[in-house]
């Protein structure tokens, strides 16, 4: 036995070197190698989005890559869509795109997280190692454009003409900053009310009035939660992950400031702002919610919490738009999902602000040559593209960016299909498009999301109240904020 | 009423035994579990209570997994990257370790105390230069980029040392007698008696490569180079995180370490108690 493993050791060894051998110098010439190129393949399947996106149940052929036309520049894109959006919607956009045209390639690459790929970005930075396109998450932005990396949309825009007034006037303003368009966007979304209708039913709760304000919202927490023979309760009415887009998102509709001078909107943020009435008013109800045990706690993971969701071990919960389409598909023959807005403090809460587009956008960078840049910005249009964006939409949730898209008939088909996808729209027309709503924009909002989420878990485990809590997250906030200018040369 | 002799070693044993089966469980549940997830369909994966065992053999989530990312071409990646760095590392440590234990040189143990105080440094510290490095040479998406920062090792070198210490010094002597230089020992007599040191560092580099995810991230864009843990990480989609597609991938990338752990496993056991008690 001992030399029966000592054999196979030594065969592994010795198959290993000649494999290394002959390997690594055959994969040094890149980039096209045989076996992606299989142009006939490519050139036989078409592959139109509409096509690919029909059958729910049947996946569409994993994308073929295009070949490459002679003399096209070829550029690359770097996202961070895993799953299958990121395995198939967006491979097949980018061989549309390839095939659409002879003079421009390109070539998407996943690149872990939005925290790695920038990560990675910055990396590469220093080497010029980055890609012509690059999906940036919205809290990113800031960070962008003081990093001086990235030409603006704007300008090509600007030089081109074109017209960007169909695209959605809330999701421009998340992105426009000091009157410019810095990067176009792709996916955007928005969190809202997530309730199960047979739940609903069973507590004698209207499954077609969900819960518009904190009020009404507690009485069906109340409600829906379930207690065993001793009081204790087995099913939470209602369950928040610890997330800091939540706390965003609430204190957006709650007409509150994440940063001063206007959300950082006005002139560059010097200090965090969320340390308001408003801000303190969510952590209570939360917390109170939490403390009565109608409210449960999965920690910060939202999957986590859409677990619980779709085990029916919680009847609502807040998540983002985007989750829509895989959690349909989850509870089919199990239960009926219902969507609503986002719960306001009030009715008035309504006219006077509106939640926060979420999602990423993409960004051209300035250090790729010229012809790079022209072609990404192709690229980008094509992605902006009414026919793209209602693919998109049905394959994701992310909403489209653009009104056009829900004339195309793909588009209407799936709504009609799936009637919850309206409500994620909805919220985003009524919002009003105000500094509220276009968001906090600071340079160090990755940090900060995890100080406000440190916040809520130490007010929900009674070590402070909200008001305690949120001082001491907003200074820690601002000392960042402070380090940040500083580091960015940004004065006042 | 006394319990003879025997029964009382058959109940300690049977003790022993629950113990250890307890324990078992205990290690192979999250495999267990994995397997589990990965053949549940959609709607088994998110019910409540979950499950513990399949309820059919259902592999669509494999084929759905590999759909999503080519990760049969990410474990042939994986495994030559890691397989050039095993070998490089058992070549260059077993060579330096032996330097350390068996030449007499002027500053042996200073040069050996450098070495090992490289073991202090953080990976992640050198990560960024490591990677500008790389670029400059123009070895990003090749195995050469992949490996070339992990073919000597620190580590390696200790361990492979302390044990060929072991080695009694007589055995050199005699093989200096009979005519033998450095090499032919090293390779003669040093190496197969250093087996379980060998297959423990052989093992572990492996592993320790195979688990590797920053640095692939980094030096790789081209799909066609990326390894097994990019891999895994593109299953994952943040807003719709199906856990039985996600577990499909884990399962595939687990086969080549089970084989090599079940393939070393004797070496290891024994490379890990190898020097624990000098004899």
């Amino acid at each position: 036995m001992k030399r029966f493993t000592w054999y196979l050791l030594s065969v592994a060894i010795a198959l290993s070197l000649v494999l290394s051998a002959c390997v690594a110098p055959t994969a040094a010439p890149q980039p096209t190698q045989p076996e992606a190129a299989a142009p006939a393949a490519a050139a036989t399947e078409p592959a139109t989005p509409a096509e690919a996106a029909a059958p729910t149940n049947t996946p569409p052929p994993t994308p073929t890559a295009a070949p490459v036309p002679e003399g096209a520049t070829q550029i690359a894109f770097w996202h961070s869509m895993g799953g299958d959006i990121g395995g198939k919607a967006i491979p097949q956009l980018a061989t549309d795109f390839n095939l659409s045209q002879q003079k421009c390639y390109v070539t998407p690459t996943y690149q872990g997280s939005y925290d790695d790929s920038l990560n990675k970005l910055k990396a590469g930075l220093q080497s010029k190692d980055i890609p012509a396109v690059v999906q940036v998450f919205d809290i990113g932005t800031r960070l962008m454009i003081d990093l001086g990396v990235a030409t603006p949309v704007q300008d090509f825009i600007d030089a081109e003409g074109y017209d960007i007034s169909d695209l959605e006037t809330n999701v421009l303003a998340y992105y426009t900053v000091e009157d410019k368009l810095w990067s176009m966007p792709f996916n955007t979304s928005n969190p809202m009310l997530y309730y199960n209708k047979d739940m609903f039913r069973a507590a004698g709760l209207d499954p077609e009035k969900p819960p518009r304000t904190w009020d009404e919202f507690a009485e069906a927490a109340r409600k829906l939660t379930q207690r065993d023979a001793d009081g204790k309760v087995t099913i939470p009415g209602a369950t928040f992950a610890i997330y800091g887009w939540f706390f965003e998102q609430f204190n957006a509709v709650s007409a509150g400031y994440y940063a001063d001078n206007e959300n950082g909107r006005a002139a560059p943020a010097t200090a965090a702002a969320f340390n308001s009435p408003e801000g303190v008013a969510i952590l209570e109800w939360w917390k109170g919610l939490y403390d009565e045990g109608v409210m449960g706690n999965l920690g910060r993971k939202t999957v986590d919490v859409r677990n619980a969701f779709m085990a029916q071990q919680t009847g609502m919960i807040i998540e983002s738009t985007a989750t829509l389409r895989g959690m349909i598909d989850t509870a089919e023959g199990k239960f009926e999902i219902g969507t609503a807005f986002l719960p306001r403090p009030n009715e008035e809460a309504y006219e006077k602000s509106g939640t926060i587009i979420g999602g990423a956008s993409v960004w051209i960078l300035k250090d790729r040559p010229a012809e790079e840049q022209a072609c990404a910005w192709e690229f980008i249009k094509f992605l902006a593209a009414p026919p793209q964006q209602a693919y998109w939409h049905t394959m994701s949730g992310y909403y489209p960016i653009r009104k056009a898209a829900y004339d195309e008939s793909l588009d209407q088909e799936w709504r009609a299909k799936y009637p919850q996808f309206q409500t994620a729209i909805d919220q985003l027309h009524i919002a009003p498009n105000n500094r509220y709503t276009q968001g906090g924009l600071i340079g160090v909002f990755p940090a900060a999301r995890q100080t406000i989420e440190g916040a809520i878990e130490e007010v929900l485990a009674g070590k402070a109240t909200p008001q305690e809590a949120l001082d001491n997250a907003a200074a820690s906030v601002t000392a960042a904020i402070e380090e940040y200018n500083i580091a960015m040369g940004i004065t006042q | 009423m006394t319990l003879s002799h025997q029964t009382r070693r058959n109940i300690v044993r049977g003790l022993t035994y629950l113990l250890l089966i307890g324990i078992a469980v205990l290690v192979l549940f999250p495999l267990w579990s994995a397997f589990t997830i990965s053949m549940l369909d959609d709607a088994e994966v998110a019910s409540y209570p979950p499950r513990l065992a399949p309820s059919h053999l259902h592999l669509t989530n494999f084929k759905r997994a590999l759909e999503q990312a080519p990760l049969l071409r990410y474990l042939f990646n994986s495994i030559t990257q890691s397989t050039i760095v095993m070998v490089g590392q058992l070549v260059t440590a077993s060579l330096a370790a032996f330097a350390f234990a068996f030449i007499d040189f002027k500053g042996r143990n200073i040069v050996f105390l450098v070495f090992l105080s490289t073991l202090m440094i953080p990976w992640e510290a050198t990560i960024i230069p490591n990677y500008l490095t790389i670029q400059a040479i123009g070895w990003t998406d090749t195995f050469q980029g992949l490996s070339a920062p992990f073919l000597a090792t620190a580590f390696g070198t200790f361990l492979l040392r302390q044990f060929f210490l072991t080695i009694p010094k007589e055995l050199h002597d005699a093989a200096v007698i009979d005519g033998a230089g450095n090499l032919r020992f090293l390779v003669t007599i040093v190496l197969p008696l250093a087996r379980p040191a060998l297959g423990t560092l052989a093992v572990y580099s492996f592993l320790q490569t195979y688990n590797q995810y920053l640095w692939p991230l980094l030096i790789t864009n081209n799909q066609d180079m990326r390894t097994v843990q990019i891999g895994i990480a593109l299953l994952q989609d943040e807003e719709r995180f199906m856990f039985n597609i996600v577990m499909a991938g884990v399962v595939l990338i687990l086969v080549p370490t089970f084989t090599l752990f079940i393939a070393g496993n004797r070496q290891l056991i024994r490379g890990l108690t190898a020097g624990a008690v000098k004899g």
